[in-house]
Parts: C-alpha cells; sequence; structure tokens
C-alpha cells in the first residue's frame, strides 16, 4: 500500500512504495507565477500623470501620491522597520519625483523609477543611521558533504506542518523579523520580489543590479529564510 | 570578434548541492530543456531534494502572505502638507524671481 506523502496541492506529491526504496514524483511543474501578483496601474495612465507632473501640476503628485503611497510606504518600512524614518523618506521621494520629473524617462517606467527612488533613499537612511548590522548567514544554509549530497539526511518537508503548528499571523511575524536580519541589498531584493511580486528584471532596474546578481542574492536569502524557518519548527537548517 | 554560443552541457547525475543552485531557475521556468530533464530525474530518485524544494516553495509563499500595510493616517497627512508646503515655496520663489526680472527690466528700459 503506497504511503502518500506532501499532499499539499502546491507541493510535489511523492508516492512511497511500501518496502522499496522507489520514488515517483508527480506535480513537477514549473510555477512562473509562484510570485504574488502585483497591482499595477495601466502605463497609459501613468504616462498622462508623468507629463502633468512634468508640467509642474500639483494635482498629478498628488494622484501619484495616492496610487503609489501604500507600496512604496510598504517596502521603505520592510527596509527600515522605522515609522519617522519611513514618513522622510517617503516625503523625499515623492518630492524628488516632483522635482526631477523632467528627467524621468519615457521608455522607464513610472513605478520603477518610484520603488528606485524609494529603495535608494531608505538603503541611504540606513547606511547613514549605522544600524545596518553584520550578518552571519552560514548557520541557517543548507550543507552538504564532499560528494554534494545534503549533510544531514532526511532533508524534513515541514511546508505542511508549518501551517498546523503555527497561526498566519505567527509566521508573517517571524518572518518579518527574520527578514528584517537580512543584509539591506538582500532584505530589498526578497521585498521587491516575493512581497511586491517585481520580475528579477525589474528588481535589476530598481536596484541597479545585474539580473544574475539579483538572482544569486535573492536565493541566498530565501536559503537564510528557509533555514530560520525549519530551525524555528526544530529542525535542521542544513 | 563575434564570439561563438558554445552549445550547454547537460552534465548527467547531478549532485543535490547542484539541485540547490537550480532551485530558483526552475521555479523561474529558466532552465533549458536537458538541465530540466537532469533535475526532474534527480528529484525522482531524491526523497531530500523534493522535500528541500517543497520547503524552498512554502518559504516564498508564506513571505507571500505578509499583509501590506496601510499608511498610518498621520504620515500620510504629514507628507501630503509637506509636499504642498514645498510646492508652494518653490512657486513662491518662482513668481518672486519673474517679478524682479520684471522689474529690472522696466528700469533698464
Amino acid at each position: 500500500m503506497p504511503e502518500y506523502m506532501s499532499t499539499s496541492s502546491d507541493n510535489c506529491v511523492l508516492a512511497r512504495s511500501g518496502a522499496g526504496t522507489e520514488l515517483a514524483v508527480a506535480g513537477y511543474v514549473a510555477q512562473p507565477s509562484y510570485r504574488r501578483p502585483r497591482k499595477q496601474t495601466t502605463t497609459r495612465e501613468d504616462a498622462v500623470l508623468v507629463d502633468r507632473l512634468k508640467a509642474g501640476d500639483e494635482r498629478a503628485l498628488e494622484a501619484i501620491f495616492n496610487l503609489y503611497a501604500t507600496r512604496l510606504y510598504n517596502v521603505a518600512h520592510k527596509i527600515l522597520g522605522d515609522v519617522a524614518d519611513t514618513e522622510e523618506v517617503i516625503q523625499d521621494v515623492f518630492w524628488t519625483a516632483f522635482r526631477k520629473a523632467k528627467s524621468f524617462q519615457g521608455n522607464a517606467q513610472l513605478s520603477t523609477w518610484l520603488y528606485r527612488l524609494t529603495v535608494n533613499a531608505a538603503l541611504g537612511r540606513l547606511r547613514r543611521s549605522k544600524k545596518n548590522k553584520e550578518v552571519q548567514y552560514e548557520e541557517y544554509l543548507p550543507k552538504f558533504q564532499d560528494d554534494g549530497h545534503h549533510l544531514v539526511r532526511p532533508v524534513v518537508d515541514w511546508s505542511d506542518t508549518l501551517d498546523e503548528k503555527y497561526s498566519q499571523q505567527e509566521v508573517q511575524r517571524f518572518l518579518a523579523g527574520a527578514l528584517d536580519a537580512l543584509k539591506p541589498l538582500d532584505k530589498s531584493a526578497v521585498i521587491l520580489s516575493d512581497l511586491e511580486g517585481m520580475s528579477d528584471k525589474e528588481i535589476s532596474a530598481t536596484l541597479g543590479l545585474t539580473v544574475s546578481a539579483v538572482k544569486t542574492r535573492l536565493h541566498r536569502a530565501r536559503l537564510f529564510l528557509r533555514g530560520k524557518l525549519a530551525v524555528h519548527l526544530g529542525h535542521s537548517a542544513a | 570578434m563575434a564570439t561563438r554560443k558554445l552549445p550547454q552541457k547537460v552534465p548527467k547525475n547531478k549532485s543535490c548541492k547542484e539541485i540547490t543552485d537550480l532551485v530558483l531557475d526552475y521555479l523561474n521556468d529558466n532552465l533549458t530543456r536537458g538541465i530540466k530533464r537532469e533535475f526532474m530525474k534527480h528529484l525522482r530518485l531524491c526523497p531530500d531534494c523534493v522535500s528541500f524544494l517543497n520547503t524552498y516553495k512554502k518559504t516564498i509563499a508564506a513571505a507571500g502572505t505578509i499583509k501590506p500595510e496601510q499608511v498610518p493616517a498621520n504620515v500620510r497627512e504629514n507628507a501630503l502638507a509637506f509636499l504642498r508646503k514645498r510646492i508652494y515655496r518653490a512657486v513662491k520663489v518662482f513668481l518672486l524671481a519673474i517679478a524682479q526680472l520684471s522689474l529690472l527690466t522696466a528700469l533698464y528700459l
């Protein structure tokens, strides 16, 4: 009688045949849409607003503020972790957008430009405040034997037990704390990707990094978060 | 001189470490057909990597559930007041400059 493991619809389904060790894997479909879908304003709407902003229209700035303030506030607050600092960053970002609207290139997206201003302002503030701490990831990253196998076996699949053991709020609280332990640029990459639903290319334009650098940072940060969750659940991060 | 792109090699029998490095590209559907075949082949034989993949995906999903916060009302009001004040000041400076210029022009004429 096969014993089914990991039956969550989102996860891979493994069927283990009784005494044998042969494993059958089903449901391995690549999921390009695994990221949180992102709320987007239409490019046309943005283009009209940018034209009005370039002409110095104060109401256009307010309209852009109403469209983007929540998203930019969230990004800045997640990076900085402080409401007063976030407030100043948001003010600076919209004021810069108003002053420098003429330098905005039509081939870029307004949202990407605003995110870029926000992340740069937040990271700059973090650097100046010296709240930036040195983080050691090593403890929470997967480890391997010399032949490339996992160092600690079996690797426990806690993907279903996480929701059983903790409420969604508890998981969110824990992850928010773990996010804070990431290096600022890595944290920014995770926020833009997993919370804001940006593509690697958009993140690369926002952070001023190559796509490959974005992928490296994103992967390392997720490995760290995964390790943190595993340890929190009483398993090995390796 | 243009360099010719070499065909991507498909190493056989990937290790768990290599599979771990490919997870992000797998989820983004960025693996070449050959690499993906090797990736899947490894998963069929390695429950540890299946567990790793499931927990990696769960981490992304859990991070995605972090709810966006609303901008506190006072932060919104302060920011809008700040922007209006700045714009008013900038307009005032601009109008003063125009007035001074007009005055100077009138004096010279």
